[in-house]
């Protein structure tokens, strides 16, 4: 005879844990142990169950209009170039991202000149080449400092707020979109942020990124300045809460004590998780980023030259 | 003469007589046939016969080591004679028994050798040279294995034995040389040197025990050459020449020749499965490597066949085919809550002194099935029973899943761990993780224990070490 509790569920411990570490409903599992005992087998075939789910709702777009039958029946050529797993993952994750976080947009422009002029001299005098885009790291870094708020994860219980300041870069490589990692880079000097991303660029590239160097990070700068691109706007990279898109540097006419003038500007759009981070956070941040870019002595790290 | 029944079961060791027991429970009609005796290898020249020589060694050694225990025994004698009478008596005792099981569930048992002719038929020729056709819905093999045998080195019954000879000594060799170090020939080995044998153990594997964690493998070998055997891993048989009472055994260890002569060698290097003359041809069953290739319910290929046991798929263990003949009825019978058999959850006991047992990953095999993995350790030195007992030598090892805290597997050494292995066993069933283990209270004062201590350790807890 099974004795039946109402609201029980007879679950083995592993079972347990292993739904709980799988994110699993363990009412809807059917248990095959004795009893109807839930053993971690049935919490395993949920997962494939799950994962099924998952992956079949994430390619509902093609599903919804399956491309292969639309272009065969059009008569349209075309090459099928079979998906890598790292070309899943991209597409899996930032659909999961623009699906499941209530993204919201803030734009900002911030002049350059000032910026360019500092690095030019750097440059001069120094062996590190610096680009605008390593001075674009350091500053989210300080400004991230500035504003925690900004460098957290939302989960539904609580929203992690992160101790370190680790920076991902987006980069393209052949494989596809990449995001090595500054760590701490709040602590890193432009000079050493350069070096950093220059080996990790290279490495991005050639497909020998360690997973330490490019799982984790806070918050992600995607800049597509050198393509000309003004400005866009970017897709959170999750579990992150925020990610900014830079736009190139471009001289623009503004009006500056009501005469226009000619001033090099760079667009900026951070894309925010609206659950985690609400629009004055997310704008607190972008201006403490602007007034750093800005005002660009307070990127150098005077101790450390 | 012919019959019909629901079920045949052919051979009589502990995966046939048990999986007959099991379908009798379950109402069905149950034939039989052993060819030899009831209880097959196991328990007439296997299992049961060795751990009674072993406990005979072990009386002897506590014996030997009386004083230190402020007790005097004297002049510690044994009578190998009677060693080897007292093994029979045993295996035989228990032979009987199994014959009052199936009287008792009412199945029928004809002495005979089975040879299936395909279709659910199976022919059996008796002793006396008759034959009888019977038929049935399912029929299961559980026909076991025999020695697998060493080119150049085939067993003679005098110089060269297997595990049957070594069982029934006539006289106690003065040297030994045993080939193969998985648990048969390390408990020979473990037997012969408790009496004084000069024991040589010759292992092609790189260590002894191989199936075992490495560490236990290098702790046994310690306490075995502590205790006078020698041993050589990773070596390569070159040769045997006999004489007329004695043995020269070559074989190569890294490059460089070793060459022993010795009064006995026993050949324990695994078995090869009974497979032939049991009409396989006439079926669509098919054979791999001696071993009938079944699924996870202990089909073959041929529709109504089952196979279990030693003659199925590895470990070759009396209580995975206890266990599988149980599995395979209660499949063929429908019932909702037959499971297959987890391979990963069954032990393994080997009956030298120290003792070894284990169920479960090793740590190096968890850590190439890619788990992050928690080890424990706890020393028996830190246990008070094992220094009552005087058996301060021995390890708990767990190792634990660091994610899902399951627990992967456990590893012993040192007296009584056969024992004490069921607990792990039940854990690991019951799906525990180190969590209910650590809640569950270990008796005071008892080497169990170190079982609790080795599962805090894994999570840098441990009380006592």
């Amino acid at each position: 005879m099974t004795i039946q509790i109402p609201g029980r569920v007879k679950i083995s411990p592993l079972a347990k844990r292993l739904a709980g570490i799988l994110a699993i409903d363990v009412k809807n599992i059917k248990g095959t142990g004795p009893n109807g005992r839930i053993v971690r087998a049935d919490v395993e075939k949920a997962k494939g169950a799950k994962q099924q789910t998952a992956s079949s709702s994430s390619s509902v777009p093609s599903q919804g209009i399956n491309a292969y039958a639309y272009a065969d029946g059009l008569r349209m050529p075309y090459d099928a170039i079979p998906n890598s797993g790292m070309r899943k993952v991209i597409a899996g994750r930032l659909a999961e991202s623009k699906r499941n976080a209530p993204h919201f947009y803030l734009t900002i422009d911030c002049e350059l000149d000032e910026l360019l002029t500092l690095r030019k001299r750097m440059n001069e005098a120094a062996n590190v080449k610096v680009s605008v885009n390593d001075f674009i790291i350091r500053a989210v870094a300080l400004a991230m400092k500035k504003v925690p708020a900004a460098n957290v994860s939302w989960m539904e219980d609580a929203i992690l707020q992160y101790k370190d300041i680790d920076v991902s870069v987006a980069v393209a490589s052949p494989n596809g979109l990449i995001t090595p990692i500054v760590k701490k880079a709040d602590t890193k000097s432009l000079a050493q942020i350069s070096t950093e991303m220059k080996d990790l660029i290279a490495r991005a590239r050639e497909g020998k990124l360690k997973p330490e160097e490019f799982q984790g990070g806070g918050f992600t700068i995607s800049n597509l300045g050198m393509f000309g691109i003004k400005e866009f706007a970017a897709i959170i990279n999750p579990p992150q809460s925020c990610i900014l898109a830079v736009g190139a540097g471009e001289a623009r006419a503004v009006v500056k004590g009501g005469a226009v003038v000619v001033a090099q500007v760079m667009t900026c759009t951070l894309s925010v998780d609206h659950r985690s981070v609400d629009g004055a956070v997310g704008a607190t941040f972008l201006a403490a980023f602007k007034e750093l870019i800005e005002k660009p002595f307070g990127l150098v790290n005077w101790n450390n030259l | 003469m012919t019959g019909t029944s629901d079920l045949i079961v052919i051979g009589g060791g502990p995966g046939g007589y048990v999986a007959g027991i099991r379908a009798a429970q379950l109402g069905m009609k149950v034939t039989l046939i052993e060819r030899e005796h009831l209880g097959g290898i196991c328990l007439n020249w296997g299992c049961i016969p060795t751990k009674s020589l072993l406990r005979s060694a072990e009386v002897l050694r506590q014996a030997q080591h009386a004083a230190e225990f402020g007790v005097s025994a004297g002049n510690v004698t044994f009578d190998l004679g009677k060693i080897v009478a007292r093994s029979r008596k045993v295996a035989a005792q228990l032979s009987s028994g199994v014959q009052f099981l199936m009287k008792k569930n009412k199945i029928d048992v004809i002495e005979g050798s089975a040879k299936l002719l395909g279709g659910g038929k199976v022919e059996v020729t008796k002793a006396d040279g008759k034959k009888i056709e019977l038929t049935a819905k399912n029929i299961i093999l559980a026909t076991g294995a025999r020695p697998r045998p060493l080119p150049g080195f085939e067993a003679d019954g005098k110089l060269i034995w297997t595990s049957k000879e070594a069982l029934i000594p006539q006289a106690l060799p003065k040297s030994m040389l045993i080939v193969g170090s998985g648990a048969i020939g390390i408990e020979f080995a473990s037997f012969y040197r408790a009496l004084g044998v000069d024991v040589t153990v010759v292992e092609v594997m790189d260590r002894i025990l191989p199936v075992e964690d490495e560490e236990i493998s290098a702790l046994a070998r310690k306490a075995f050459e502590k205790q006078g055997m020698k041993i050589y891993t990773g070596a390569t048989l070159k040769k045997c020449d006999k004489k007329t009472d004695q043995v020269t055994v070559t074989f190569e260890v890294a490059g460089r020749p070793i060459s022993q002569t010795v009064d006995r060698v026993i050949v324990a290097i695994g078995i090869v499965g009974n497979v032939e003359n049991i009409g396989l041809e006439a079926t669509k069953a098919k054979v791999e490597k001696t071993h009938i290739k079944t699924n996870e319910w202990s089909a073959t290929d041929e529709p109504g066949l089952y196979a279990i046991g030693d003659v199925a798929a590895a470990p070759w263990l009396a209580h995975k085919a206890s266990h599988e003949g149980v599995i395979c009825v209660e499949h063929i019978a429908g019932l909702a809550d037959a499971h297959p058999l987890d391979l990963t959850r069954i032990p393994g006991c080997t009956y030298c002194a120290p003792q070894v047992a284990s169920v479960g990953l090793t740590e190096a095999k968890a850590k190439a099935a890619g788990f992050d993995v928690k080890v424990g350790r706890f020393s028996f030195i830190g246990n008070g029973k094992a220094i009552v007992l005087g058996e301060s030598e021995g390890l708990v090892k767990t190792v634990f899943d660091a994610k899902t805290g399951e627990l992967l597997g456990a590893h012993m050494i040192g007296a009584e761990v056969t024992e004490m292995i069921q607990g792990f066993v039940i854990g690991q069933t019951l799906e525990t993780t180190e969590k209910e283990l650590m809640h569950a209270v270990f008796p005071h004062p008892t080497i169990s224990e170190a079982m609790g201590e080795s599962v805090l350790s894994a999570f840098n807890r441990a009380l006592h070490g």
